[in-house]
């Protein structure tokens, strides 16, 4: 998750307003989602990856190992909508017939496991686009434009921002553990991480009266208002996001026929 | 006779499990001044901080700024933080966004300047505290003296008139600590009166027109850092020790290598040139 935060930030693409980014990843992903047959997400994937690899400058093995993440969670559930149990040994294309119960695939069956795999594949990929090339304050300042309410996107900032204060704080405890053999059996492993957890508790109560004064001091009035720096717009990019998207949304609706 | 800007009058505070964390605090902040708090931690210099800018209310007395009781009415209050700023000793907890622009930019929006005003006051801190190269970077790949350089930004870009600054050197490394003094030159150049808190006796007896030293919540003495720092007793009870300039000079006139008449220097410049000056059988009789 670090890695692809850092990747954020020192991309090729970090440079180019994060709007369009959002508009291409989310568009790209509904069309994703919505095609009918195999080609799209096929398309969509490689689409994706393209950018993310030589567009956005993120080294493929990074990529490849991202995209791993997903795959044990969808090829468990692509197997379970691929294989069917049943008395009868009847409709099956492939299967094997033990005392009286048959396990196989329908080939209907075969056919929407293929689908929603590589549709959630090439979905996955899509944000991974914008996670990979778009800083999480840019986004966040991009939802605030969209009329996202102040309280979701207020707490996305500190949440954010504080996911890494409190993780340092976690890590320096867990060496200071450590470093005195505190993980070193299993027994100390489970005391070490629940006094790791209840001191990162105090500190987040600390962390928050902290935060609230120096806040206050600098004239907080209820409301988290900032300048974000301006990035230019770029008709090229729109005319370049259309001309991804029109062939894709074409392709799927004669894929529907 | 320079106005007093900021006041304590007879401060006494206690925290909610009823430590006496202030005791008795009478101080006269003077406009334009370079005033330094010294004391061991836990003596009570953030606490008093936090009353300069009605952060925590006194339990009694008060404070004052301008020869007038500040209010605790928000209204008041946010008058207040515009012309008092704090640099808070830890970055991690002034940072609330992970942006360095949009912390930045924070304080200057809260006073209701125009974006453009904003913008403007944001570069210029930004240029001030050299971060510009930090712009685009997360406030969590910072180091901790980037962070500090860029809290300092956040408080800059408001243009208070009184700037503390907690602990402002610690934690950064020697070429930084002393860019942050030509910073500090600059501000009082420009006639903000800053208040600073520190540990380091070099740099409050160089630095400083004025010392106040507090220990155990209260202030145990207060004047020029020359008369200071030479009355043992006080150093003593802070737990502070002489600035290496003043132990230098002590040690020289002792061994008699100096006249006694001596005055005291403020800077290496001048005991370079009080040595150089000292009559030569003076140094050849010792």
């Amino acid at each position: 998750m670090i890695d692809i935060d850092s990747y954020a930030y020192s991309n090729h693409l970090k440079k180019i307003h994060p709007g369009e980014k959002l508009l291409f990843a989310m568009l790209t992903m509904a069309v994703c989602l919505t095609a009918p047959t195999v080609i799209t997400p096929l398309i969509v994937l490689a689409l994706m990856a393209g950018g993310i690899i030589f567009k956005a400058g993120i080294p493929a093995r990074i990529f490849l190992k991202l995209m791993l993440v997903p795959l044990s969670f969808l090829l468990i559930s692509v197997f379970t909508i691929a294989f069917s149990i049943s008395t009868s040994p009847l409709g099956f294309w492939m299967a094997q017939t033990m005392n009286g119960l048959t396990v196989g695939i329908r080939y209907p069956d075969l056919i929407t496991a293929v689908q929603l795999f590589l549709r959630s594949l090439g979905a996955v990929s899509c944000l991974y686009f914008l996670a990979l090339t778009t800083p999480m304050t840019e986004i966040i300042t991009v939802l605030h434009k969209l009329k996202v309410p102040v309280i979701i996107t207020e707490l996305m900032v500190l949440v954010y921002r504080f996911i890494f204060v409190f993780m340092e704080t976690a890590i320096t405890i867990n060496n200071a553990q450590s470093s005195r053999l505190g993980y070193v059996s299993l027994k100390t492993s489970y005391r070490s991480l629940s006094r790791l957890f209840s001191a990162l508790l105090g500190k987040v109560f600390v962390k928050s009266q902290e935060l609230y004064n120096a806040m206050a001091a600098r004239c907080y009035m209820g409301e988290i208002r900032v300048l974000s720096k301006k990035h230019p717009v770029s008709l090229r990019n729109y005319l370049l996001i259309a001309g991804l998207e029109l062939p894709l949304i074409l392709l799927n609706l004669l894929g529907r026929r | 006779m320079p106005e007093v800007i900021l006041e304590a009058v007879d401060l006494d505070y206690f925290y909610p499990d009823n430590t006496n964390a202030l005791r008795n605090i009478n101080l006269q902040v003077k406009q334009g001044e370079k005033l330094t708090i010294l004391g061991s931690n836990g003596a009570g210099k953030s606490t008093l901080f936090m009353q300069f800018n009605g952060l925590y209310h006194p339990t009694s007395g008060c404070i004052k700024y301008q020869g007038q009781a500040i209010s605790y009415k928000n209204k008041a209050l946010i008058e207040l933080r515009k012309k008092v700023g704090i640099v808070f000793q830890d970055p991690d907890s002034q940072l609330f966004s992970s942006s360095v622009y949009q912390d930045i930019s924070f304080g200057p929006l809260n006073l209701g300047l125009s974006e453009q005003e904003v913008e403007a006051r944001v570069k210029q801190a930004l240029i001030d505290t050299e971060t510009t190269d930090l712009e685009y970077k997360p406030t969590h790949l910072l180091s901790y003296g980037q962070k500090k350089r860029v809290s300092i930004a956040g408080v800059l870009a408001m243009e208070p008139e009184v700037i503390i600054f907690d602990e402002p050197t610690a934690g950064l490394d020697p070429r930084h600590a002393r860019e942050f003094m030509q910073l500090l030159k600059k501000l009082s150049d420009e006639g903000k009166t800053i208040i600073i808190s520190t540990h380091d006796v070099d740099l409050a007896y160089s630095w400083s027109d004025r010392l106040v030293i507090m220990s155990r919540g209260e202030i145990i003495a207060h004047g020029e850092p020359s008369g200071l720092f030479l009355r043992p007793e006080v150093i003593e009870r802070a737990d502070l020790t002489l600035p290496w300039l003043l132990d230098m000079y002590c040690g020289l006139l002792e061994k008699g290598w100096l006249p006694p008449s001596t005055p005291v220097p403020k800077t290496k410049a001048d005991l370079l040139l009080i040595i150089a000056r000292v009559p030569k059988n003076i140094a050849k009789d010792s």
